[in-house]
C-alpha cells in the first residue's frame, strides 16, 4: 500500500520534472534569439549587436540547453522564475498577486459545480425519465455545449447591460464574483450532473438498492443512502479532472470580466511573447494539474481497495 | 442502426454543407467594409445586420462556418492519424518502446490540450514561423496538442485486444505481424478512435473558436465566430446583437456535433470497449424487450 503510494507520487514528480523540461525547450529554444527581445524591450531599435551579445552572455544563453533547464530549475525551486520580460517584475512577486484571484476564482467555481451537479443528478435520478430528469438532461447537455465566453457575454448582456445589476468589469464586492463564479462552473456542473444522474442509475439496479426497498425504505431514502455512497469514486475522479480542466476557464473568464488572474497574465504573455512569463506560469499549470490529478489518484487508492494492487501489465 | 436516431444527424450534417457551400451561401463578399452602412439591425440587404465595419454579418456567419469546419477537418484528421499510428505502435510492440512511447504520451497529457496549443500559439509567433500562416498555426497547435488523447485511447485498444486468443490462433496459422494488426488490431481501433472523434469534433470547434476570441487564432480579415463573438464585446451595449448571432451559432454546431457523439456512444461503440454501464442498460433493455415480447404472445 505504502509502496503503491510513493510510487505514485514519485510518478508525478518525475512527469512533473519531464514537462517542465519539455516547456522549457520549446519555450526558450524555438522562437529564436530572446537577447535580442531583451534588448528591442530595453533600447527600442537602437538595439545593437553587442549589446544583444552581452545579454546573451549576462543571461547565460549561450550554454546548452541542460545547462539552462538545470539552472533554471535550481532557481525555480527556491521560487524565483525570474524577472517577466513584459512587466519588468519579478514572477515571485506576479504570482503572490495573482494566484489569490484565481485560487478565488477556483473555488467559488468548484464549490457551485459541486453543489449544482449534485442537486441536479440527484434530482434527474429522482424523477428517473419523468419531465424533470429529462430537462435537467437537456439543460446539462447545452451547458457542456455552450462556449463559457459566450456564456459570460450574455450574463453580461442580460445583468448588466440590460438589468444594470452588475459592474460590466472587474470585481467590486461579493456581486460581481457571482458572474464569473457561474461562468466558470457552467462545463463542470454540466458534465458533472451527467456522471452523478448516470451512475446513480447503475446504482439504483444493483441488488443492494432492490434489497433497500425490500426493507421498506422510499425510494428518495435508496436514492440518498444506497445509491449516493456508491458514486462517490467515479464522481470524485470526474471532478478532479473537471476542476483541472477549469484552468482553461480561469483564462477566459479572467479576459472577459477583466480580473487580474494567472490566466490573464498567461495571454498576455503569450501575445507579447515574454517567454520567461510564459514558462514561469506553464511551470505553475503544470504543478496544479499533476498534482490534483495525483491527488485524486491517491484518494481513489484509499477508498477503493481494488485499486491498491499492484496492476499487472 | 435500426433505432439509429437519424435526425440526430441533421445539424451536423447542415453544418458541413454550409462550410462546403459557404461561397455560394454568402450574400455579400464578409470582408468587404461599408462605412456607410456601420452597426445597422437587420433589413432586406444585411439579414442580420451589419457590424462596426459595416460587413455583412450573415455573409461572416456562412464563412465562418467554412473557417472552423476546414481547421477542425485537417486537426481531426492529423491528430487522429498520428495518435492512432503512435499509440497502436506502442500497444503493439510493447516492451522498452512501449515505455518510453508511453511517457511521451503522459507528458504530453501532463496540461490541458488548449493550454498546450495556447503556449503553441505564443511559440510559432516567434520569427522561426513566419513562413506559416495564422491559419496553418492554429491548425498545427492545435494538432499538437490533441493527438495524445487519441494516441492513449489506440494503445488501451490494442493492449486489450491482443489478449483475445483469436490473435493466438492467428499468430500460430503463422500470419505476419502486418497481417494481424492491419486485419484484426487497426479495425478495432479506428471503431472506437472514429466514435471518440465524431463527440470530440464540437470540443474542436469550441477550442478553435476560443482561440480566436483569445487573440491567438484565425487573423482579422478571415470571418471566424470567436473573433466576431470577442470584436462585438465592445459594443455589447449599443448592439447586442453582434455578441449573440456567433454565439448561437457556435452553441448550436457544438450542441449538434455532442448529441452525434451522445448517440454514437449508445449505439454504436465496438463491444470490445463499451463500458459496463452501456452494457447493462443494453441488456436490461433487451430484457424489456422480450418481457414485453411474452406478455404480447
Amino acid at each position: 500500500m505504502q509502496r503503491m503510494f510513493m510510487r505514485r507520487v514519485g510518478l508525478a514528480l518525475l512527469l512533473m520534472l519531464a514537462a517542465t523540461a519539455l516547456t522549457f525547450w520549446l519555450v526558450t529554444a524555438a522562437p529564436g534569439n530572446v537577447a535580442a527581445l531583451i534588448a528591442e524591450r530595453a533600447a527600442g531599435a537602437g538595439a545593437d549587436g553587442e549589446m544583444i551579445a552581452k545579454i546573451a552572455d549576462d543571461l547565460g544563453l549561450n550554454d546548452p540547453l541542460p545547462v539552462r533547464y538545470a539552472r533554471w530549475l535550481g532557481d525555480a525551486l527556491t521560487g524565483d522564475f525570474g524577472v517577466s520580460l513584459r512587466t519588468g517584475k519579478p514572477m515571485a512577486e506576479e504570482f503572490a498577486e495573482r494566484i489569490p484571484m484565481t485560487l478565488a476564482l477556483l473555488a467559488g467555481g468548484g464549490v457551485l459545480a459541486l453543489v449544482l451537479s449534485l442537486a441536479m443528478g440527484i434530482a434527474g435520478a429522482a424523477s428517473n425519465g419523468g419531465i424533470v430528469d429529462r430537462v435537467l438532461h437537456g439543460l446539462a447537455l447545452v451547458g457542456a455545449s455552450t462556449p463559457n465566453f459566450f456564456f459570460a457575454a450574455m450574463l453580461v448582456i442580460v445583468f448588466s447591460v440590460w438589468l444594470g445589476m452588475v459592474p460590466t468589469f472587474g470585481v467590486a464586492g461579493l456581486t460581481s464574483w457571482l458572474l464569473p463564479w457561474i461562468t466558470i462552473a457552467l462545463f463542470p456542473a454540466s458534465v458533472l450532473a451527467r456522471v452523478v444522474r448516470v451512475n446513480m442509475q447503475d446504482t439504483m439496479s444493483r441488488p443492494f438498492a432492490t434489497t433497500g426497498f425490500a426493507k421498506g425504505l422510499t425510494r428518495s431514502a435508496v436514492l440518498l443512502r444506497e445509491a449516493l455512497p456508491n458514486i462517490a469514486i467515479p464522481y470524485m475522479t470526474t471532478f478532479g479532472a473537471q476542476f483541472t480542466l477549469m484552468i482553461i476557464g480561469a483564462i477566459v473568464v479572467e479576459r472577459v470580466f477583466g480580473l487580474n488572474g494567472v490566466g490573464a497574465f498567461f495571454i498576455e504573455a503569450i501575445r507579447f511573447r515574454d517567454f520567461i512569463g510564459m514558462q514561469a506560469i506553464l511551470t505553475l499549470f503544470v504543478v496544479f494539474f499533476v498534482s490534483i490529478n495525483l491527488l485524486v489518484d491517491l484518494l481513489a487508492m484509499l477508498a477503493d481497495p481494488r485499486l491498491r494492487r499492484p496492476r499487472k501489465a | 442502426m435500426k433505432n439509429w436516431p437519424w435526425a440526430i444527424l441533421a445539424p451536423a450534417v447542415i453544418f458541413v454543407l454550409i462550410g462546403i457551400f459557404s461561397p455560394w451561401i454568402m450574400t455579400h463578399d464578409p470582408a468587404a467594409q461599408d462605412y456607410g452602412a456601420l452597426l445597422q439591425g437587420p433589413s432586406g440587404a444585411h439579414w442580420l445586420g451589419t457590424d462596426y465595419l459595416g460587413r455583412d454579418m450573415f455573409s461572416r456567419i456562412i464563412g465562418g462556418a467554412r473557417t472552423s469546419l476546414v481547421a477542425m477537418a485537417f486537426v481531426l484528421m492529423a491528430a487522429l492519424a498520428i495518435g492512432v499510428v503512435i499509440g497502436s505502435f506502442a500497444g503493439y510492440v510493447g516492451g522498452k518502446t512501449e515505455l518510453v512511447l508511453i511517457s511521451v504520451i503522459d507528458i504530453a497529457l501532463a496540461l490541458p490540450s488548449l493550454v498546450i496549443a495556447l503556449a503553441l500559439m505564443g511559440v510559432f509567433a516567434g520569427e522561426n514561423f513566419s513562413w506559416m500562416s495564422d491559419y496553418w498555426k492554429m491548425i498545427v497547435a492545435l494538432t499538437l496538442a490533441w493527438w495524445a488523447n487519441y494516441a492513449r485511447m489506440s494503445r488501451a485498444v490494442v493492449v486489450a485486444e491482443l489478449q483475445q486468443p483469436y490473435i493466438e490462433a492467428a499468430r500460430v496459422m503463422g500470419a505476419s505481424h502486418i497481417w494481424i494488426f492491419t486485419r484484426h488490431i487497426l479495425p478495432h481501433v479506428l471503431g472506437l478512435v472514429v466514435v471518440y472523434a465524431s463527440a470530440d469534433a464540437g470540443a474542436l470547434v469550441l477550442a478553435i473558436a476560443t482561440l480566436s476570441f483569445l487573440g491567438l487564432g484565425v487573423a482579422p480579415p478571415t470571418p471566424e465566430w470567436g473573433q466576431m463573438l470577442v470584436d462585438g464585446m465592445s459594443y455589447i451595449e449599443e448592439n447586442p446583437a453582434l455578441v449573440i448571432i456567433p454565439g448561437l451559432a457556435l452553441t448550436a454546431v457544438v450542441v449538434s456535433f455532442n448529441l452525434l457523439g451522445e448517440a454514437f456512444a449508445l449505439q454504436k461503440v465496438p463491444r470490445a470497449v463499451r463500458g459496463r454501464f452501456l452494457a447493462r442498460k443494453k441488456a436490461a433493455r433487451a430484457a424489456e424487450e422480450a418481457a414485453r415480447k411474452e406478455v404480447e404472445a
